[in-house]
């Protein structure tokens, strides 16, 4: 049997541990530089807050209401979301029996367990886990990833009557849970898709159930349509998968806090995205021989342009491949030059290293050319000064120096888990 | 399941100690006798937390505490997976705030005790869902 672990509104629930006077009280979440809403709490949801709504469109439904709006606060929800999947391995007792699928989703293999026992078994993870961390999950347990998905939009829906845990371990179970379920919300069914099968009227995820493999092989989008019928029909075809040690791609994008027309400045950001990126690069002892740049035009049209930005990008390729934010940041600054224009106004930019590679100078390689052995202990000091003092002390100049390109969190909350000088103070 | 199940938790930081480690590998001329008696050195993550998922960190602002040696600027460490068992000092949320202080259980009441005379007794129902226990106190640290 499968499960999967989803928090509830999870960085509500970050926010909320160390605030118990919003324990029943709206809160949302906003994006980078406070753009739209990222999550909500089920109080906010019931004001009538939508998902991914821009924040000040509904600056006067969060007065109205006295809804408590927070910034993102990563360095709090990551570490949470580690403490949260920590508690799922020391539980199942086994890494590999936890498959991290997001910042707040798990897949686990609940292995052979009988099924009488499935339901207490989910709701013991639950309390553990709410009780360890102080973050509420719901859990859907089914013999298949996307069968336990469904599950748990069930358990979601109805918090009160599932006790937010849902399991569907005999067939019958199965099918009275997809006629619940409308095809749109099946996992893996995309907006595009669900309306192609509505209008083939294929309403339900019991309908869908019922098509033949073949069909969905060629009108699904060709294995994953079919695995996707197999998956439905309890007929396991998405396995657990290992954790992804080494990324294959790195990126760092971000919305301009403000608007950008001045080319300096949309360099100064490249730079220091650039610097964050090759940051990255260094964690996981890679070097990248390709570096792409991004930059995002904001249109004059709204309207028009709603679901696609004109964005404009370049890449080039390194002569040899390297992980020296020097080395990374001349390329990135020349791709953005050759790419911006005159007059435009820039919204968002990204970098992107691909082509990755162990870095070879890592072990300070005593026969590699003088110059990259030194960029590497430099690079290597750099990253321990900056990881001890945490707040970017060193940067390249380039990155500038007045402006500084991190992200707008007016509304941030304390970094109570990861900084000695932000713990909570309890009194 | 309340119990005992939450005392099973050992410490599961990284216990990591590779040859690298040993202070004295790389020399290599005579005798690093001292090799095969090399210890990984004391950690104090080893005896402070004991469950690490489920260990925070605070800072205590305050005179509440002192009559149990815990002051005003001490770093304490609260294990949210213990029991909060009448005795210990917890921290506990009481109508959206959140205090330190001894917690003491009989069959129809919950106390939470100050140690120190300047502050009042506070004393719920058993019943009462205003008050709850964020976690229990392990460790005060304290500076000398």
């Amino acid at each position: 049997m499968k499960a999967i672990v989803d928090c509830n509104s999870f960085y509500c629930s970050c926010e909320r541990l160390f605030r118990p006077d919003l324990q029943h009280k709206p809160v949302v979440v906003l994006s980078n530089n406070d753009g739209c809403i990222v999550s909500r709490s089920d109080e906010a949801k019931a004001a009538g807050i939508g998902m991914a709504v821009p924040y000040f469109e509904t600056k006067p439904l969060i007065q109205k209401h006295n809804i408590s709006a927070f910034s993102s606060n990563y360095n709090l929800y990551g570490d949470m979301s580690w403490r949260v999947m920590e508690t799922l391995r020391m539980l199942l007792g086994d890494a590999s029996k936890v498959e991290v699928y997001s910042v707040d989703e798990a897949f686990i293999d609940l292995g052979n367990i009988p099924a009488e026992d499935l339901y207490n078994t989910a709701m013991n993870i639950r309390t553990t886990v709410e009780q360890w961390t102080g973050i509420s999950v719901s859990i859907g347990v089914a013999p298949t990833k996307t069968l336990a998905k469904l599950a748990n939009y069930l358990a979601k829906k109805d918090k009160a009557a599932t006790k937010c845990v849902k399991v569907l371990a005999t067939r019958g179970e199965q099918v009275t849970a997809m006629k619940q379920t409308r095809v749109g919300n099946v996992w893996g069914v995309g907006w595009a898709y669900a309306q192609k099968l509505i209008d083939q009227g294929i309403t339900s995820a019991w309908e869908l159930s019922t098509m033949p493999e073949e069909w969905a092989y060629s009108h699904l989008g060709g294995v994953t349509g079919a695995r996707l019928i197999r998956e439905l029909n309890a007929l396991p075809s998405r396995q657990m998968e290992k954790p992804l040690v080494n990324k294959k791609m790195i990126a760092t994008t971000r919305m301009f806090g403000q608007p950008v027309t001045d080319l300096n400045d949309i360099k100064e950001a490249i730079a220091t995205y650039t610097s964050r990126a090759a940051e990255k690069l260094r964690r996981q002892h890679s070097a990248a021989k390709v570096i792409s740049v991004f930059i995002v035009p904001r249109e004059q049209n709204y309207e028009v342009s709603f679901r696609r930005g004109a964005t404009v990008s370049s890449h080039i390729t390194l002569p040899a491949a390297t992980s020296s934010t020097p080395e990374l940041i001349k390329p990135a600054v020349q791709l953005v030059e050759s790419l911006y224009e005159q007059g435009k106004v820039y919204k968002k930019a990204g970098v992107m290293l691909a082509g990755l590679e162990p870095d070879e100078s890592i072990q300070g390689n005593l026969f590699a050319a003088g110059p990259q052995k030194y960029h590497r202990l430099l690079m290597d000091m750099m990253d321990n000064i900056n990881f001890s003092m945490r707040d970017d002390v060193l940067k390249f100049a380039t990155s500038g120096l007045a402006r500084n390109w991190k992200m707008r969190q007016e509304l941030r909350s304390k970094r109570y888990t990861t900084r000695w000088e932000e713990l909570y103070e309890v009194s | 399941m309340e119990g005992e199940y939450f005392n099973e938790t050992s410490y599961r930081g990284t216990k990591k100690f590779s040859q690298q480690d040993v202070k004295t590998a790389d020399a290599t001329g005579f005798g690093a006798a001292a090799d095969d008696y090399m210890e990984r050195g004391i950690d104090l993550n080893e005896q402070l937390i004991r469950n690490k998922p489920a260990t925070f960190f605070m800072r205590v602002r305050g005179d509440a505490m002192t009559g149990a040696g815990i002051f005003d600027g001490d770093t304490i460490i609260v294990d949210r997976s213990l029991k909060a068992d009448s005795g210990k000092v917890v921290v506990a949320t009481l109508n959206g705030e959140m205090l330190i202080r001894r917690l003491e259980k009989t069959f129809n009441k919950v106390r939470l005790l100050s140690e120190t005379p300047k502050h009042a007794t506070i004393e719920v129902d058993a019943s009462c869902d205003s008050l709850g226990i964020w976690g229990v106190v392990t460790y005060s640290i304290h500076p000398v």
